[in-house]
Order: structure tokens, then sequence, then C-alpha cells
């Protein structure tokens, strides 16, 4: 006969609620800003894997390949933990970013570069002959159809990230939900409280990311 | 009616089946089970580290197997980092903490503590760098330590007390992720007892760590720990640590790990228990 | 030049952890498969009854495995169940992969074209025979990609069970890194094997593809 000794603590937990509710904000923060940063290097790195330069291709492909082969959790506890014996400190908040970050470019690399490979050759090759620039041709015919094909990866990616943030707390990150809950639990050991609560806080922004991006493809696709 | 009296019947069952689950208690389930499972802290010398092959060794390590052997059970370690002790006790994963435990009132709360098995005292550890020569050049400075101990809840208190802005406390998922951040420079300074901060400058893996003058807290007693509502098993402990003392296994082990002979005295002058 | 403290006893512990962390992915893909099989296969030929059990599973996919292990863990323990961390680990995984698998299977079976169904169904197969031999098959070949890469994900995902104290790969890394200093070190060694056997599992992987596609 199961022994269910346990008293849950509920009201201490939610009044813990505005503080998390902070961390959630955090949270936030660092994922737009990581996928704002892991778009930007993805591009250079889908660039890059493709150009026939030796010294581009080389670090682009090495980047993609760690990314994608390594966990999450340790390229954030590489960069927090393994760079200082270089003497370069990065805070845990910085590491964090910098590690979503790293990962987040390296999958969207290879997501952009499957989306590249959908968009027939044949339309870059129509823009160029009808006088458009290279970067005009991609700006105005390859871009448009690029974000269609990839926008479904790129929204999981941005959910990814809204999860991965959780990592922080293994290198003491204690701004972000995941962490502000855990030095709540090391404070008062109400662990299930804390964690059940900072759970259904994560699983609102995921579904919120997802409202989101659906109202967006709405308006970006309308045609 | 059958259904009633078939309900009966179920109902008498169950509260039977949970009665004689309400008398046995944890300690007579380490008995039949034979085995006994103690968190132990492994990044916290010479209480709790691992030898060149990886072993687990320290004075926690063998007061686990004291424990065991008095129990006539087989003992096995669970490793815990600091702030992980009490949720593993707390999810099932060991059956009582011995790991240099602060006994504070807050912990009291959630679990049961027993009479204290070994003191601590608190000092400052910086790197030779960082120009902290006593506990109050840690003001404005970043400082450290393992989320939830007992000087890294007592620093942070300082720290809000000081209110400056350069200082900042970072709290650390182990003491071991803390002294890393210590001597790669993240941190200017860790409050950490004599025992650990001695072991560690005596490996020679942390050539620019130094101590820098004691803390000035209160003499830190740790206790072994074990679920609250277990009190047989508290009651065991608290003999338990009594007789290591009497029977002199407690400076045995202190001359073996710390060295020396002026093993702490484990009571509180002037109040019974 | 360049002197470690590194010894073999110390690369035989991280490759124990190397180890724990591949029996966790196969329990995990093995459990995760076969339920994300038989619910993918009700969420696509029944759509609309089946809809209930996609909520539930999408919550899975919704929240940090970390908290996932966390909560199981200190929910078993409230209700005072004996399961070991790895008994948990492999339960929260095993959910975890069923919900992404369930999506995986569900856009395989939907690849095989209706006619090739209809076919199978007026040759006089019945329904079973008809998912079992021509669905299936079909559904395996177009689903396999997907599964390899959410084998290689899970793989990597076993590092966060570090959170409840079981010993893998990372784990076995720090344990390292505290006695001997050495971070950067141990890490990159500890990549290296996580790479290599990301490496092992997509080749094996491709191998298959390949020896599939020789048949069509």
């Amino acid at each position: 006969m199961a022994d269910f000794d346990y008293t849950f603590y509920w009201r201490a937990a939610f009044e813990s609620l505005p503080e998390m509710l902070d961390g959630a904000w955090v949270t936030v923060q660092i994922a737009v800003l990581s996928m704002g940063l892991g778009t930007l290097l993805a591009v250079f790195l889908t660039l890059g894997a493709q150009s026939d330069r030796w010294m581009l291709r080389a670090p682009a492909t090495l980047w993609v390949s760690v990314a994608r082969n390594t966990p999450a959790l340790f390229q954030v506890y590489m960069l927090y933990f393994g760079l200082g014996t270089f003497g370069l400190h990065l805070g845990s908040w910085l590491a964090l970013v910098a590690g979503i970050t790293f990962n987040n470019a390296g999958y969207l690399a290879e997501t952009f570069r499957g989306g590249l490979k959908a968009i027939p050759a044949t339309q870059l090759r129509a823009a160029r002959s009808l006088g458009m620039s290279a970067p005009q041709a991609y700006r105005l015919i390859v871009l448009p159809q690029l974000l269609r094909v990839v926008f479904y990866p790129l929204t999981n990616q941005f959910v990814w990230a809204v999860l991965m943030t959780s990592l922080g707390v293994v290198v003491g990150l204690t701004s972000d939900l995941a962490g502000v809950t855990q030095a709540l639990n090391v404070r008062t050991f109400r662990t299930f409280e804390f964690f059940a609560i900072a759970a259904a806080l994560y699983f609102l922004l995921a579904k919120f990311v997802g409202v989101m991006t659906r109202v967006i493809a709405w308006r970006l696709f309308r045609y | 009616m059958k259904l009633k009296s078939l309900a009966f019947t179920l109902f008498a069952t169950c509260g039977l089946l949970a009665a004689s689950a309400a008398q046995a208690d944890k300690l007579d389930d380490i008995i039949k089970k034979g085995v006994i499972r103690c968190a132990v802290v492994l990044d916290f010398p010479p209480m709790g580290s691992r030898d060149s092959s990886n072993t687990p060794i320290g004075f926690d390590v063998d007061y686990c197997a004291d424990l065991a052997k008095s129990l006539g059970v087989k003992h096995e370690l669970v490793e815990t980092p600091f702030p992980d002790r009490i949720p593993a006790l707390m999810s099932g994963r060991a059956d009582v903490i011995v790991g240099s435990t602060s006994d504070t009132m807050e912990r009291a709360k959630t679990v049961g503590m027993s009479v204290p098995y070994f003191a601590f005292e608190m000092v400052v550890l910086t790197r030779t760098d960082a120009k902290i020569g006593k506990y109050e050049d840690l003001k404005g400075r970043p400082v450290g330590g393992p989320a939830g101990t007992y000087e890294a809840i007592a620093l942070e208190a300082d720290l809000k007390k000081w209110n400056n802005p350069k200082g900042k406390f970072h709290g650390y998922q182990s003491l071991a992720d803390s002294v890393l951040a210590l001597s790669q420079g993240q941190i200017d300074g860790v409050v950490v007892t004599s025992t650990v901060a001695s072991a560690l400058i005596k490996t020679g893996k942390y050539k620019n760590l130094k101590i820098a003058g004691k803390a000035p807290y209160d003499t830190d007693y740790v206790s072994l720990v074990a679920a609250r509502n277990e009190f047989g098993m508290l009651n065991y402990l608290n003999l338990f640590i009594n007789r290591q003392v009497r029977s002199g296994r407690y400076n045995e082990l202190f001359t073996k790990w710390i060295g020396g002979t002026d093993a702490p005295a484990l009571t509180a002058a002037g109040v019974y228990r | 030049m360049f002197s470690t403290s590194l010894t073999w006893n110390d690369v035989l512990f991280l490759l124990q952890g190397a180890w724990t962390t591949l029996l966790l992915t196969f329990l995990a893909m093995l459990i995760g498969t076969l339920l994300g099989l038989a619910c993918g296969l009700g969420r696509a030929l029944w759509p609309r009854l089946t809809w209930p059990l996609a909520a539930l599973l999408d919550v899975f996919r919704s929240v940090p495995l970390l908290i996932q292990f966390v909560l199981l863990n200190s929910l078993k323990s409230i209700i005072a169940l004996d399961w070991s961390a790895f008994t948990v680990a492999c339960i929260v995984l095993g959910c975890y992969v069923t919900a992404y698998c369930t999506e995986i299977v569900r856009s395989g079976v939907l690849a095989v074209p209706q006619t090739t169904r209809r076919a199978a169904r007026s040759l006089g197969m019945s329904f079973s025979q008809d998912v079992v031999h021509i669905v299936l098959p079909m559904a395996a070949r177009v689903a396999f990609p997907g599964w390899i890469n959410l084998t290689l994900a899970v793989m990597k995902d076993t590092s966060l069970v570090l959170w409840i104290g079981i010993v893998e790969l990372l784990r076995a890394s720090q344990t390292i890194v505290t006695r001997l200093q050495e971070p950067l070190f141990v890490l990159m060694l500890a990549g290296l094997i996580y790479y290599g056997m990301s490496l092992v599992v997509a080749r094996a992987g491709a191998w298959t593809e390949k020896r599939w596609q020789e048949n069509d």
C-alpha cells in the first residue's frame, strides 16, 4: 500500500509566481536573442559551406558538424568552463546565449541548405538573365521562397531554443525560469511544486510561440 | 447485501495492509534489504573525494562504511553535489546523507537532522592575484559558492548587507564548479571550510589559490540527515555518532583524513543537545 | 610539450559513462518507437478520434526535458514508488521519443498514396493485411531518415540525466575534471566520444537507407 506521506505546499509555490514570471521573461529574451543571432550566423554558414574556398568551407562545415553531433548541454558547459582555460570568462548568461546560438546556427544552416536545394536553380538563372544583380536576385526571388520552405523548421527551432534555455541552470544561471525555480528549490526543497509550475509556464510559452508563428505565417504567406 | 460485505472486506484488507506498512519504517527496510544508500559529496576533500583510480575515499565515505557495518548491511554510495543532497534523500535515491550537511533551521523544516558528527571553521579561499587579504575585502567583488549551502547563504546575506553595486553572488551547482570558476577568474572568492581549502591547495592542482583569513561565521556543525518522520533511523544515528566518539573511532578518522589530534568538539557549551 | 594526468583508468571511466548513454538511448528508442508506431498509426488512420492523444503527447514536446526528469523523479518519491533514477530516465525519454515518433510515423503513413491502399484492398487484402504488408514497409522508408535524426537527438539529450544523478558521459567527464583540473582537455575528449557515437549511428543509418534503395 503506497505510503502517501507528503504535504503539498502549493501556497508557497504560488507566492513565488511573480519571481518565476520574471524568470520567464528572461527566458524569452535569451531565446529571441539566440534565435536572431543564430539565423544570421546560419546564413553565413550556409554560404560558407557552399563556397569554393577551402578556408571558408572547412570552418563552416566543422561548426555545423560539431553543433549537430554533440549535446547542447555539452556545448554550453564547454563554453563556460572550457574557454576559461584560455582566460576567457563568459558569465553563465553569456555562455548560455552563446551555446544556444552556436547550436541554433548549426541546425539552421542545415535547414537552409536543404531549403536552398528545394528551390530550382532555374529561378536564380532566370532572375539574373532578367538583369537583376546577384544580391537583388537573392533578396527578391530566392529569399521569399526560401522563407516559405524553411518556416516550419524555423519555428520548431525557436520552440527548441525556448526549451533549451533551461540548460542555463547547470552553469549557474539564476535569472531565467529554470534558474529561478532551482534557486527556490534549493532553499525550500519543495521540488515538485516549484517545478510543476515551471513546467506549466514553459508549456504556455511554447504554445504561445506556436500560436504567434501561425499568425505570422498566415500574414506572410497570404497569397 | 453482498456488495456491502465485499466492500467491507476490501477496506479491512487495505486497512490491515496500511497498518502493517505503517509499522515498517526506514530502519527495518534497510536491515531487510541488506543495503544502506548514503548520499556523499565527492568533490569535498578530505571528507569525500576520488583517488587516482576514481574510487571514492574520505572521512564521510569511511563514516558511511562504519554505519553500514554497525547495521550489519552493505553500503552503497550515491554521489551528490552539495545542492543535490537533500533532493536525493527526498526523492528516494538515498536513505541517509553522510555529506557534511550543516544543521540549519531551514533544513530542519524539511528533513530530520542528527546530533553533530563533525564541525568546521570557515575560511576565505581566493586567488593569489585577487588582492584579498581578509573577509571584508570581499565587499564589491564577484563571489560565489555551491547553491544552498550554509556558507553560501551566509555570504549572500552579507553581500546584501554591504550593498555594494559591484558585489555579485553566483550560485553554482557543485563545489567543484565554484572552485573551478574561482581559479579561472569568474569570481574572486569563495567561503569554504578550512579542511577543504587546505586539502585543495595540497593537491597542487590549483597553483593560484590561497587562503585569506577566517570568515566570521559561527562554527559549522554538520549532521547526518534522514527523512523527517523516520524517528527510528534518527535515534539510531544519534546513538551511532555517540558511539563513534566513545570508541575513539572519531579521533582515528580525524587523524587519518585531516591530520593532527585536535578533533573538534561536537557539543555546544551550555546546552544539552 | 603536452602533459596530462589523464590515465587509462580515467578513459575507461569515461567509456563507462558512454556505455550508460548508449544504453539509455537504446532503451528509450525501443520503448518510444514501439509506442510511437502504435500512436502514429492511430493518428494517421483515425485522426479525429485520436486528437486527445495528440494533445497529451504535445505536452512532452513543450516542456524542457530537464524539467520532465526532475518532475517525474520527485513525483515518484511522493507516491513512494521504489524506482531507480535510471527507470525514471527511461520512462521520461520513452515518452519523449513516443511524442516525436508519433509525428514521424504519421507523416510516413500519410505519404503512402491512397490509390495504392485502395488497390491493395481491391485485390482482396483485409485492412490489417493492407496495413502490415503495404502501408508499413512504404511508410518505414519515408520515415527512416526522421527516425535516425530522432535517435541522434535522444543520444544527445541523455546528457541531461546527470541532473537526476545518473553517471553518463558528461557527468563522468565532470568527475574527472574535478580531480585533474584540466577542463578543456577532458571536455574535448568527451566531445570526441559524443561525436564518434553520433557519426557511427548516422553512418549506420545511411548504410541502411542505401540498402533499402537498392531494392526499389
